[in-house]
């Protein structure tokens, strides 16, 4: 097996019939035997009344989850970046887009398997998406993904007279998956739904407007709405999600150019920003490589790891570069929330890792880690999580500054 | 052969096998005492030769006899009524209640080829003849009577809303009905042979301490009781039979015991090792263990040793566990899923390439954890819940039960696969899961003491690869390593080889010295040290010797890795290990404890057979205790003298009912707010000075200052204690004469000055490991030597609250000690306390991922695709804020303290690991520059 390959295997919890399998990074399938005992040794267990969960060995790890005890979920993982908590949420989200795409229904009551095959290849892309680490971290977070731009109040303004025309609460403009603005009633949908309706929206191949039937899996798992996009500029989308009316025709003669064609400027300069999710004219302290900063209350989250883009483009193995920052970022988050930050709120809910801070009587509010190929500081406020990768020469000890000021600039002037 | 098999089942046919001596053992030893020229505990060596004596200290003994009070027991045990007629035992001795002499039984390790018996076998001491064992003494006792004192008009209360029944309340035997005890019936605990077909059974699942029933140290959990006064009783009619009790007299108990018959169950003795393992974890943790048991007992957790080879042409059912404990019904689950196991650890290899590291399950609703250990076709596992043991914790746990095993057995089928090793291993992981379950149940409710401080720090200490270190004075410690090198030259009469012209029995590779569980001297090898003190750690014998030792001598053969891997190898270095075998003898008497290790066969005759301890060894190293117990002063008063770097306790920094505290929260504040330098610690110092006498404990100034940096920083440190004890604002005074005094060596002022200098930084370690740091420091610190003792007047802030320096060279580890945390006290903390360990576990799980890969590819090629996460982490530290318990002015938000955890790595020269706890208020500068003072680098 080669080094971070991941494989995704799903299969029916009755009969343990294969539905799909997908991977990352791998020339090949796993053999059938070892799907196979993989699913074997769950099922086996399950009938002993004992539910396995994972294992691991040296370099892999092996994931288990049931949903609604119809569909089995099993990830594997060479990734010597992968957690047992990024590969939970891996397995979370590969379960939620199939209810997005699909509906609970038909996942809990399977009738034919193969036309439930059939059914399931319109997820493939979206979990394409989740198994490629990309330039959005909201597969890990289960937040938002924002972009801040300049021009928001205008956008705002813009998106909220749009949304209202077409008789929808919940609208949103996104570049690349990114959130540039959304209505306030979008940031009242379950973090996870609008998690992977961003997502969904950007894996899907490019098109003018679409209309996309869609199942919350949190808001409303067995009922689906419609979800409206349409492209202003390539790469850009305003989105809203709707009932019966209105018709995708009448949004897109009517309403997309009266509202979008004053403010296409803006939109057009939002383009800008895709890469580093906040405007040009801020400038951050120059030995910040990335960050990743949480609003815990609206579950929305700024992130990227190219601080200062100038800099970086003249560097000739700059796609490698980057790819070890969001890793670093990424291995920084898990530990940080796994082992110190409590994790949210487990409500009855079952607990599939260890519950590690939970040992610890008093709460941790900072965080730091020193490794000889970054720095990375952590804090934590009672609305933000910010999560700070660090150039090595930047002295420990005024990491700490840097991050409170940091968080004061995102906070204090763009209010986020 | 023939006589060796004859013995074999003599033994068996002695009933139940050695198991019914261990009750038979207390009597035995009373006798054997009368005759000065037997050591006691000559009775209590094993066939195998192997030893595991214990006797409790004199005060330990009148502490218990004091603590009955006014019931004067009469102790009495009338032995053996045997059933289908064997051989009556009329021993009638009084019980030497204080002789609690264990056995661990162990059969011989299974010498193929061997015709003598033991006894022969053994080689003659060269002073004295050893006697035969009597094997004839070894009595299968079935039932046994034990007369206690009862007082129907003193009935035990435990509290005022637990209602007792008369057997807990007069007798102090806890049993529990039903559903309990059917989980006692199927870890066999009753004998297959009665059954009681009309009620049920009297199992006794518990003692109340302080009862007749405990005191009498002779009643066994597991144990049956069947008749009172030979009026039999069961479940039903106890209550109505101990009512009759009129008024305080003396009754007769019969038990049965759980003593198996041999002849009816299969050799299997899984439970026998609970009786005797129960005496040892009374004995260390008291009363709690029976209370640990009930728990032990209730959550699943199993040891398991799996093949993965078997052979088809057996088909038995369960033929792939060659070893599990417990058998109980709470590891059944577990049991059952051992195929899942298997299969895992199968496949898992064969697709990924890796062996198999852990599993999650989740069974009652509870997350268990599951390690491995892998070896060609065996799997060694170990699972425990997740809330007991923490899976960082557990698969360090997994490595060093492994490396025990190793040193005690060579390998780990031979551990497992004789049948003869399997009551001795279930003993072992008992001991085991008796200790995470007292640490997690010790974790979760912060107290004071020295338990819990042990607790606390457990996870993060026991898998440190080091001992925890006690530095002495130069003079002290040159003492030390002057009589044990005296005792390792083996140049005494009688053991030289000359005396007797024939070769003496064995060498000694080297000795450790424990006192109190802190390491005193190592003269070994530090894989060897590491081996003994994990084997120690695993009998509980570092915190035994904390307490109480009244007598204990161990036995027993080892393999010690770092030998026999040499040995294996051959190598073209000049020097290759001899063939020979290898012996551990521990001598415990009161708070030391010398282990040393014998090798037997290199130059020295070579052993045959099993011999058991020899004991001109013995006595040579209770003699060589006698001497090192002169010093036993200065040890002391170095565990007294104030903790260097001297320690904070939290509580100091959050406001709180006594007023005298509130000016030290108000120079914090001060402190934070504007020029950290300026300080509180005058007013922290006065107020620990107040707390605790001990701070103004001096320690007579040690003679002799070396320049050599001293081999294990004795002196560095021991000069600083000897200056920060004086260094409270009253007695500054002092200080400057002092100063006056010392300036006359360079090295006094070098002290003074780096004491000073400690409590500037608030943590600095002299690294007590590098000659170098010390010598260079020295200018620096003659520098600001004036600077310093002008700054000590107006004080300076104290903030370290606690630190562990983990050295791999020496192979030690050094903490403050459990009298330096006992004295700072506080309500905070012991918390504060608690989170920095579980932090450094984090931290540390983090920093063997670094040395795993340093270890792998020292020279990094940095390839795009070579990163992994986070890359090599050399420092990690946490923050966290806690605020006053009991806050009760509601209008006021509640003050907050906020303190750092940090752990360090330094990988060069040498890996060493550090980790701190201070409080927020110390300066980031400050934070560099001691970390970099710490360890001698250049700023």
């Amino acid at each position: 097996m080669e080094g971070s390959s991941v494989f995704l295997l799903c299969l029916t919890a009755s009969s343990g019939v294969p539905l799909y399998c997908r991977s990352k990074r791998s020339s090949r399938q796993l053999t059938f035997s070892v799907i196979g005992s993989l699913n074997g040794v769950h099922m086996f267990a399950n009938n002993q009344d004992v539910l396995l969960t994972s294992t691991r060995t040296e370099n892999s790890r092996v994931l288990w989850r049931t949903f609604h005890e119809s569909i089995n979920l099993i990830v594997m993982s060479c990734d010597s970046n992968a957690s047992d908590h990024s590969l939970n949420r891996l397995l979370e989200n590969v379960f939620s887009t199939m209810v997005l795409v699909i509906g609970l229904d038909d996942l809990m009551n399977i009738k034919n398997v193969e036309r439930l095959k059939k059914d399931l290849r319109a997820c493939y892309k979206l979990i394409d998406s989740f198994l490629t680490e990309s330039e959005k971290i909201g597969d890990l977070t289960q937040c938002v993904d924002c972009v801040i731009s300049n021009d928001s109040v205008i956008l705002q303004e813009c998106l909220d007279g749009f949304t209202q025309a077409a008789e929808s609460e919940f609208g949103c403009l996104l570049i690349g998956g990114k959130v540039v603005v959304a209505t306030e009633k979008w940031w009242r949908l379950a973090s996870l739904d609008a998690m992977l309706l961003c997502w969904l929206v950007s894996s899907l191949s490019p098109h003018s407007s679409r209309d996309y039937p869609v199942y919350l899996p949190q808001g409303s798992p067995t009922v689906p709405h419609r979800l409206l996009t349409f492209q202003l500029v390539p790469g850009v989308d305003v989105c809203i999600l709707c009932g019966p009316s209105p018709s995708l025709q009448k949004v897109e003669l009517e309403l997309v150019e009266r509202f979008w064609k004053p403010v296409l400027d803006p939109v057009k300069s939002c383009l800008r920003l895709q890469l580093r999710s906040f405007p040009i004219s801020l400038n951050l302290h120059q030995g910040i490589l990335g960050f990743l900063l949480i609003n815990r209350d609206l579950n929305k989250s700024l992130y990227t790891v190219q601080v200062h883009p100038f800099e970086d483009t003249q560097r000739s193995d700059i796609k490698c570069i980057l790819e070890h920052r969001r890793a670093s970022l990424r291995s920084f988050y898990t530990l940080t929330m796994l082992r110190y930050f409590s994790p949210e709120h487990h409500d009855g809910k079952i607990q599939y890792e260890e519950a590690f801070p939970e040992g610890f009587t008093h709460q941790a509010h900072q965080c730091y880690v020193v490794s000889s190929s970054h720095k990375c500081y952590a804090t934590k406020t009672d609305l933000h999580f910010l999560f700070l990768l660090f150039k090595t020469n930047v002295p420990t000890f005024s990491m700490r500054a840097i991050a409170n000021k940091t968080m004061q600039v995102f906070t204090k002037e763009f209010n986020f | 052969m023939e006589r060796d098999r004859t013995t074999h089942e003599e033994e068996e046919d002695d009933g139940g096998g050695d198991w019914g001596s261990r009750s038979s053992s207390y009597t035995d030893c009373s006798s054997c005492c009368s005759s000065d020229l037997e050591p006691e505990w000559l009775e209590s060596v094993q066939r195998n030769g192997e030893l595991f004596y214990l006797e409790l200290s004199e005060e330990e003994e009148e502490t218990l006899l004091n603590s009955q009070g006014v019931n004067h027991v009469r102790f009495c045990e009338n032995e053996a009524e045997m059933i289908s007629g064997d051989v009556k035992k009329d021993k009638k001795t009084e019980p030497r209640f204080k002789k609690l002499a264990k056995i661990l039984k162990n059969k011989h390790l299974g010498k193929k080829g061997s015709t003598r018996i033991n006894s022969q076998a053994r080689p003659t001491s060269i002073l004295k003849h050893q006697p035969s064992q009597k094997t004839g003494m070894i009595v299968h006792q079935q039932y046994k009577d034990i007369c206690l004192y009862v007082n129907p008009n003193r009935l035990l209360e435990i509290g005022p809303n637990e209602k007792l029944n008369l057997l807990q309340a007069l007798i102090g035997i806890v049993h529990q009905s039903s559903r309990t005890s059917k989980l006692m019936e199927r870890q066999g605990k009753c004998d297959a042979v009665h059954k009681w077909t009309s009620n049920e059974k009297l199992v006794i699942h518990g003692l109340i301490p302080e009862s007749p029933a405990a005191r009498s140290r002779q009643i066994l959990i597991g144990d049956t009781l069947i008749a009172v006064n030979d009026v039999e009783v069961n479940a039903e009619n106890i209550e109505r039979v101990l009512s009759c009790i009129p008024g305080p007299m003396q009754v007769k108990l019969t038990f049965e015991t759980s003593v198996y018959d041999a002849q009816i169950q299969p050799p299997r003795l899984n439970d026998e090792a609970q009786p005797s393992m129960n005496h040892l974890t009374k004995l260390i943790w008291g009363e709690e263990h029976a209370s640990h048991l009930r728990v032990v007992q209730t959550i699943p957790h199993i040891a398991m040793y799996l093949t993965l080879r078997l052979e088809s042409d057996t088909l038995k059912e369960e033929q792939e566990i060659l070893y599990r404990y417990p058998v109980s019904e709470a590891s059944q689950k577990l049991k059952n899923i051992r195929g899942l196991f298997l299969t895992l650890s199968d496949m898992l290899q064969n697709v990924s390439g890796s062996r198999i590291v852990s599993s999650s399950l989740i069974l009652n609703k509870q997350l268990v954890h599951v390690s491995y250990w892998k070896e060609s076709d065996r799997l060694f596992l170990i699972s425990v819940p997740a809330e007991r043991v923490s899976l960082l914790h557990l698969k360090n746990m997994t490595a060093d039960l492994v490396r025990t095993i190793k040193f005690m057995y060579s390998s780990l089928d031979r551990a497992f696969c004789q049948a003869e090793n399997v009551p001795r291993l279930d003993h072992f992981f008992s001991l085991v899961f008796q200790q995470a379950v007292r640490l997690s149940i010790l974790n979760a409710n912060p107290g004071h003491g020295p338990h819990y401080y042990d607790a606390s720090s457990a996870h993060i200490v026991e898998n440190l690869p080091g001992v925890r270190w006690l530095s002495l004075p130069e003079d002290v410690k040159m003492e030390i390593d002057t009589v044990l090198s005296d005792l390792e030259a083996l140049d005494f009469a009688e053991l030289s080889e000359d005396y007797y012209e024939m070769r003496r029995l064995y060498m000694i590779l080297g000795t450790c010295l424990f006192y109190k569980g802190y390491l005193l001297a190592n003269h070994l090898p530090k894989e060897d040290l590491l081996d003994i003190a994990l084997y120690c750690r695993h009998y509980c014998l570092m915190s035994l010797a904390s307490e109480r030792i009244g007598q204990l001598v161990i036995w027993r053969e080892v393999y010690p890795s770092f030998h026999l891997e040499k040995c294996g190898t051959p190598s073209k270095e000049e020097y290759s290990e001899p063939e020979a075998r290898y012996f551990l003898l521990i001598v415990g008497m009161k708070h030391f404890m010398l282990c040393t290790l014998l090798e037997a066969g290199g130059c020295t005759s070579k052993a045959m057979g099993t011999p058991g301890p020899d004991y001109v060894y013995v006595d040579q190293l209770r003699a060589t205790l006698l001497q090192l117990e002169l010093l036993d002063a200065s040890i002391e008063e170095r565990l007294n003298a104030s903790p260097n770097p001297c320690l904070s306790c939290a509580d100091w920094f959050l406001p709180s009912a006594k007023d005298r505290f509130q000016s030290v929260v108000n120079s914090v504040m001060l402190n934070k707010t504007q020029t950290p330098k300026k300080t509180n610690f005058s007013l922290s110092r006065k107020s620990m000075t107040a707390d605790s006498p001990s701070s103004l404990r001096t320690r007579r100034p040690s003679p002799s200052r070396s320049s050599r940096g001293s081999d294990h920083g004795s002196d560095g440190v021991m000069e600083n204690t000897n200056i920060t004890s004086h260094s409270t604002p009253e007695l500054s005074r002092k200080i400057g004469r002092r100063e006056s005094q010392g300036s006359g060596g360079s090295e006094g002022s070098g002290g003074s000055g780096s004491a000073l200098k400690i409590s500037k930084k608030r943590y600095t370690l002299p690294n007590p490991f590098n000659l170098g740091s010390l010598r260079r420091n020295l200018s620096e610190r003659e520098a600001e030597d004036l600077y310093n003792t002008v700054k000590i007047t107006s004080g300076t802030e104290n903030t370290l609250f606690h630190y562990i320096y983990l050295e791999t060279i020496q192979g030690v580890f050094i903490a403050p000690t459990h009298r330096d945390v006992e004295e700072l006290g506080g309500s905070i903390h012991p918390q504060v306390i608690k989170n920095f360990h579980r932090c450094c576990m984090s931290i540390r799980s983090l920093f063997q991922q670094t040395l795993m890969e340093e270890k792998q590819s020292p020279s990094k090629a940095d390839t795009c695709r070579d990163f992994t996460g986070l890359g090599p982490v050399k420092e990690h530290g946490i923050l966290f804020e806690c605020a006053p318990e009991n806050w009760t002015d509601q209008k006021k938000t509640p003050p907050t303290m906020s303190y750092w955890a940090i752990g360090r790595l330094f990988l060069h020269p040498q890996p060493q690991e550090f980790y701190v706890c201070f409080h927020d208020s110390v300066t980031e500068v400050a934070v560099e520059l001691a970390f970099k003072l710490s360890f001698g680098m250049p700023l």
